[in-house]
């Protein structure tokens, strides 16, 4: 005679047991995957070495708070400016022509490097300039600037 | 023959079908057109203007062209990329794009990839908020204006597809909205929570609860940081290209987290499949998709969103064995080895036809396959059965009996299709949900007539063109008498007749007694009713008829679907598109279950054991010898148990001891047993008797099959693994044959299934290749893979290949009295699952429909001096059950409506007694006589406020978007300007 019944005696696993039980599937997993787990053990130690294991953590069990923090922190009106560059910046880079910057600061460079000895010190009168103008080095660079500003200003 | 015409597309010429839709044409060609509103299972509906095209110079919506001879498209023009990108822009005022923090991220954003195939990389106008506020007073999904682009979709598939015409947008208000009938808040409105409209949105602006805050890396966080980091993508972009890159790569990384698997749905026997969206275990949501065979995108409230059971705090985790007055949890090797020495000790001392096993209709086909294996092979008893007793084997026997097939003979596009649809005992709208959506889908757009013959006035018979009231269990009356009389006019196929059918001259000599009169005294339909059912019937191109438990659960339930059959062989409506016979089947694999062999008299497949042929293949494949007299069904075993008969009971994933008729006397049965094994998910009412309890695992966690009411079959794939400590239904019964000496060996279903279809010839061609996915077959399979999903053209399954007509009598065997005056009808809730051990598991649920009540009708209560919300006990001769009155038109008279879907107090079987069909022992559930007592007059309706049958629906067809245009402010893209 089966009465109905519904009293349940719980399955209880001692807490020695359960451990037993989860080393074994531990083990199992690492003997499993032997050669991963050892390569992620040499990952582990590159990153300790560097230090940089200590601020991962660090930054993982505050990522919450720190993305909180910047993200507030960055959508405040004051940074709306930089917001706006940043992205501009980077279209910039893309538009500027870098080639004829190069080649614009190594003339730049070859300039500095001349005025710094009498380039400093010399007085130049009207006439050393229109005779300055017959030397072909200064002439070209005249040539340029006058063509830079004209391109300026369009 | 078909016709085609040629269309021009951007100069290339294209062959088109007459009358197609023109945005359908293109996207069939490599040519490219933006679109947000179109979704090919909801056709146009013409609110986004995003597929703006030029056609014969004129520039026009393509969702709204249809083709023609000749037509000269073009789409890449300036001027209408002008128009195109004027609309896109539009829709980004209503829409922001914060992608990467948005839950609906998922690669799948209409809006999102639309955009980026478009190439759009600014906008123009900025994005302007509504003054309204998110909608979050829905249980399961919620509604955010500031999000929704006005597409119509959720309207549309509310109002078309679901049908169940809440949804609509108010385009008169100066910021035009979607709104839940005459706006109401979500909760409080009509809305039956199937779901399909945040499956149809293309965007977030109609969602699920369980995406939100779930589904991305960074869409979990407290709402106001949230807002920071919207705010914060929509600085940082400059235009949409790096957003969508950003965004993209956080969708694919989301790809890795999120697993999507196809399942069935595991209610009803309509066999919606979609995919499920996990995290671990958590489930995010369910997306139904274009490809689901059954259902296409439709769902209803369980199938979408009623899945918090399979997490439930109460699934067992351990087997549980009965020691004393407790149950004891213990290890499954000591579970299996107890139940295999009983079994051993019961089948040794008193004979293996002690043994008795009841497959479950919730599980897969694989399982009930094992069951029967487990019964005949290593028992050697055939007393193996499944719940398809309680329910549709009545139908079955009358479709053998006459037509030879015991299944739907075509598909749910037939009944859809079908000219003519009757339903017969059927409370479709609310047990096969998706199924009646199509129906009131057809019967709306498409001029199908629906006529329906019920006690109740449900859903379905509130739409129908004609509704019928006939006296409860009198069905087989009028369908003879309306038989009889398209005979006497002459109305018949005759053509039909002579070609597939037998036994006409002894039928029609057994239908003398049907006359009109003597029909419409017993039913109570007036003569001239019956005639012009006669006449429709009759005349109307095809026809289908629908029916369920309303006519299986009588005594005369067999006959009555016979006589089903019967009209329908005499009216020629076999074998032909939109036509034949369609028992629904009630849970998703009731079908199945008995179609793979757990049955007392059928091998797998439906081949008597009687049968010295079939059974030697069994006993050859199987090793074993099998007893050729059929074994005992459900209802015999209980009678043996008392009869000291029967010993030993295992009963998978059943609450027999609520679900079966007569409560008490079928509890008494268990105590008797030496052994009682019950396997579920839950500790049930049923395991409360046993002896062993198993744990098993749902459907969302194993593979399997099931096979839905069109006789479909369907592959399930495992979601997440077990719950700890269960197992599924397959590997624990092989689990206990490899302990009685059988190793099966079986390491996957997909090898139960090959077995099975190299014994059963109906199943000849079932094979996991041809199932994968969304792939289904429709069983008589062949050998080659060629299914059938609408049987019959070629003939009936018998020898000469013809149906046979059935003669049938009647006689009046159930009624009212004077002392127990009342009939009790019971059936199911749209929201609640049979006893409701699953659906009661979900708190939104509930929330919604926390209990079953009992409907009364207006004279009743008027009678009786009672209002809503009172209480009431009912007695019968059987018992009693007490519970909550609601007061509607629903029911009439003298007769009281229970919904099923209750374990407690009011369970509808306390009521019901031993009555059963006479020719397949289901319980006639139906036939149940009561008298009232009143406890309480009136008090707190049962049904909250915030439940969908309080809710007002606003009825139109589609979105209305003329609306939209006559608006003052609506300008047709591209028109401003110039070109």
């Amino acid at each position: 005679m089966a009465k109905a019944i519904s009293k349940i005696k719980r399955y209880e696993v001692s807490r020695e047991d359960q451990v037993e039980q989860d080393v074994q599937e531990v083990k199992e997993a690492v003997a499993d995957h032997k050669d991963s787990i050892l390569k992620g053990v040499e990952l582990l130690k590159a990153l300790d070495d560097e230090g940089s294991l200590d601020a991962m953590t660090a930054f993982v069990k505050a990522k919450d708070e720190t993305l909180a923090n910047v993200v507030k922190e960055i959508d405040k009106d004051q940074y709306e400016p930089l917001l706006r560059n940043l992205p501009e910046l980077v279209f910039l880079l893309g538009e500027i022509d870098m080639r004829g910057i190069r080649e614009l600061s190594l003339r730049l460079n070859h300039g500095l490097e001349t005025m710094k000895g009498r380039g400093t010190t010399d007085h130049t009168s009207f006439l050393d300039l229109a005779k300055a103008l017959k030397d072909p080095e200064i002439n070209r660079s005249i040539t340029m600037l006058l063509h830079f500003l004209k391109g300026m200003g369009k | 023959m078909n016709e085609h015409i040629v269309v021009t597309i951007n100069g290339k010429e294209y062959l088109a079908e007459p009358d197609q839709n023109l945005l359908e044409l293109i996207n069939s060609t490599d040519e490219q057109v933006p679109q947000i509103c179109y979704n090919e299972s909801l056709g146009p509906i013409q609110t986004c203007d995003t597929c703006i095209v030029q056609v014969d110079g004129e520039r026009t919506r393509a969702c709204g062209t249809t083709i023609k001879t000749g037509m000269k498209v073009q789409t890449k023009l300036p001027h209408v990329h002008k128009a195109q990108k004027e609309s896109l822009e539009r829709i980004l005022e209503k829409h922001e794009l914060y992608c990467t923090v948005c839950d609906y991220n998922n690669g799948s954003c209409e809006i999102h990839n639309t955009m980026a195939d478009f190439g759009l990389d600014h906008q123009s106008q900025s994005f302007q908020p509504t003054s309204y506020e998110k909608d979050e007073s829905g249980t399961f999904y919620r509604y955010d204006p500031d999000q929704c682009i006005l597409c119509g979709r959720c309207v549309e598939v509310c109002q078309d597809v679901q049908v169940n015409e809440t949804l609509t947008i108010d385009w008169d208000r100066q910021e035009p909205r979607v709104i839940w009938d005459h706006d109401v808040p979500i909760d409080e409105s009509s809305c039956v929570n199937c779901g399909q409209c945040s499956t149809v949105c293309p965007c977030n602006a109609m969602m699920e609860k369980g995406m939100e805050g779930q589904a991305g890396f960074m869409t979990g966080t407290e709402p106001g940081l949230l807002k920071s980091m919207i705010n914060l993508t929509k600085k940082v972009e400059t235009g949409y290209g790096p957003l969508f890159a950003v965004s993209d790569s956080e969708a694919a990384m989301r790809e890795h987290v999120i697993k999507k698997e196809k399942t069935v749905c595991t209610y009803c026997g309509v066999g919606c499949s979609f995919d499920v969206w996990t995290k671990g275990r958590e489930i995010l949501k369910v997306e139904p998709s274009a490809e689901s065979p059954a259902n296409g995108i439709s769902t209803c409230i369980k199938g979408k969103f009623g899945w918090d059971y399979v997490n439930s705090d109460e699934r067992l985790q351990y087997p549980l064995i009965r020691r004393g007055d407790h149950f004891e949890e213990v290890e499954w090797e000591e579970a299996i080895a107890y139940v295999a020495d009983r079994m051993t000790e019961i089948k040794e001392e008193k004979g293996a036809d002690h043994l008795g096993f009841i497959s479950s209709s919730k599980a897969t086909n694989e399982e009930s396959y094992v069951m029967q294996k487990l019964a005949r092979q290593v028992i050697g008893t055939n007393n193996v059965d499944n719940c398809s007793r309680y329910c549709q084997a009545p139908a079955t026997k009358g479709l053998f009996r006459t037509v030879g097939y015991g299944g739907d003979s075509g598909s749910i596009d037939d009944i859809a299709a079908s000219k003519l649809a009757l339903i017969i005992g059927s409370n479709t709208a609310e047990s096969h949900p998706v199924l009646a959506s199509r129906m009131k889908r057809s019967q709306k757009l498409f001029g199908q007539k629906l006529f329906v013959f019920d006690l109740r006035k449900h859903e379905m018979a509130r739409r129908a063109d004609r509704f019928y009231q006939p006296k409860t269990g009198t069905d087989l009356v009028w369908l003879s008498a309306v038989t009889k009389y398209i005979l006497d006019q002459g109305w018949e196929d005759k053509p039909f007749l002579e070609e597939w059918v037998n036994g006409f001259d002894e039928y029609r000599r057994s239908l003398e007694p049907f006359t009109m009169d003597y029909a419409s005294n017993l039913t109570g339909i007036p003569e001239e009713e019956l005639k012009r059912v006669a006449k429709e019937v009759a005349h109307s191109e095809t026809v289908a008829v629908c029916w369920a438990m309303g006519v299986t659960q009588h005594m005369l339930g067999s006959d009555t679907s016979t006589a089903i059959s019967n009209l329908l062989l005499i009216t020629g409506n076999y074998g032909k598109p939109g036509t034949g016979a369609y028992p629904l089947r009630g849970h998703n694999n009731v079908q199945g279950c008995s179609d793979f062999g757990s049955m007392p008299n059928f091998f797998p497949g439906y081949e008597p054991t009687t049968d010295d042929e079939v059974r030697a293949r069994y006993e050859k494949a199987w090793g074993a010898v099998i007893p050729k007299e059929p074994g005992m069904d459900n209802h015999e075993m209980i009678e043996s148990i008392h009869r000291g008969d029967l010993s030993m009971m295992y009963v998978m994933g059943e609450d027999t001891g609520i679900v079966d008729a007569n409560i008490h006397y079928v509890t008494a049965a268990f105590e008797k047993l030496d052994l009682f094994i019950v396997q579920d998910l839950f500790f049930t009412k049923t395991a409360e008797y046993a002896d062993v309890v198993l744990p098993a695992a749902p459907s969302l966690e194993k593979e399997g099959t099931f096979t839905n009411t069109e006789r479909r079959i369907q592959r399930l794939y495992q979601s997440f693994a077990p719950l700890e400590g269960t197992k599924p239904d397959w590997e624990i019964i092989q689990l206990i044959a490899k302990e009685l000496g059988r190793d099966w060996g079986y390491t996957h279903p997909s090898e139960i299934m090959h077995e099975a279809a190299s014994l059963a010839p109906l199943f000849a061609g079932v094979h996991y290749d041809r199932l994968e996915g969304y792939g289904s077959l429709q069983w008589p399979v062949a050998e080659d893979g060629t299914d059938q999903p609408l049987l019959f053209t070629e003939g009936f399954p018998f020898d000469d290949h013809k149906a046979k007509l059935y003669p049938l009598k009647y006689e009046v065997m159930y009624d009212t009295d004077e002392e127990y005056d009342l009939h009790v009808n019971n059936g199911r809730l749209l929201e609640h699952f049979h006893e409701g051990n699953m659906t009661y598991k979900s708190s939104g649920i509930k929330r919604k429909t926390p209990s079953a009540f009992i409907e009364v009708s207006k004279e009743l209560a008027k009678e009786r001096g009672i209002e809503e919300g009172a209480e009431v006990k009912l007695l019968s001769e059987s018992g009693e059950a007490t519970g909550v009155v609601t007061v509607t038109d629903r029911v009439r008279g003298k007769e009281l409506f229970l919904p099923l879907n209750d374990n407690g107090k009011s369970a509808i079987n306390y009521l019901t007694d031993n009555r059963v069909d006479k020719d397949t022992n289901t319980p006639a559930y139906k036939e149940v006589a009561v008298k009232m007592k009143v406890l309480k007059k009136k008090g707190k309706s049962p049904i909250p406020y915030n439940n969908h049958r309080r809710g007002n629906p606003v009825p139109q067809i589609g979105v209305k978007v003329e609306k939209k245009w006559q608006r003052e402010d609506y300008v047709f893209p591209g028109s401003q300007g110039g070109r």
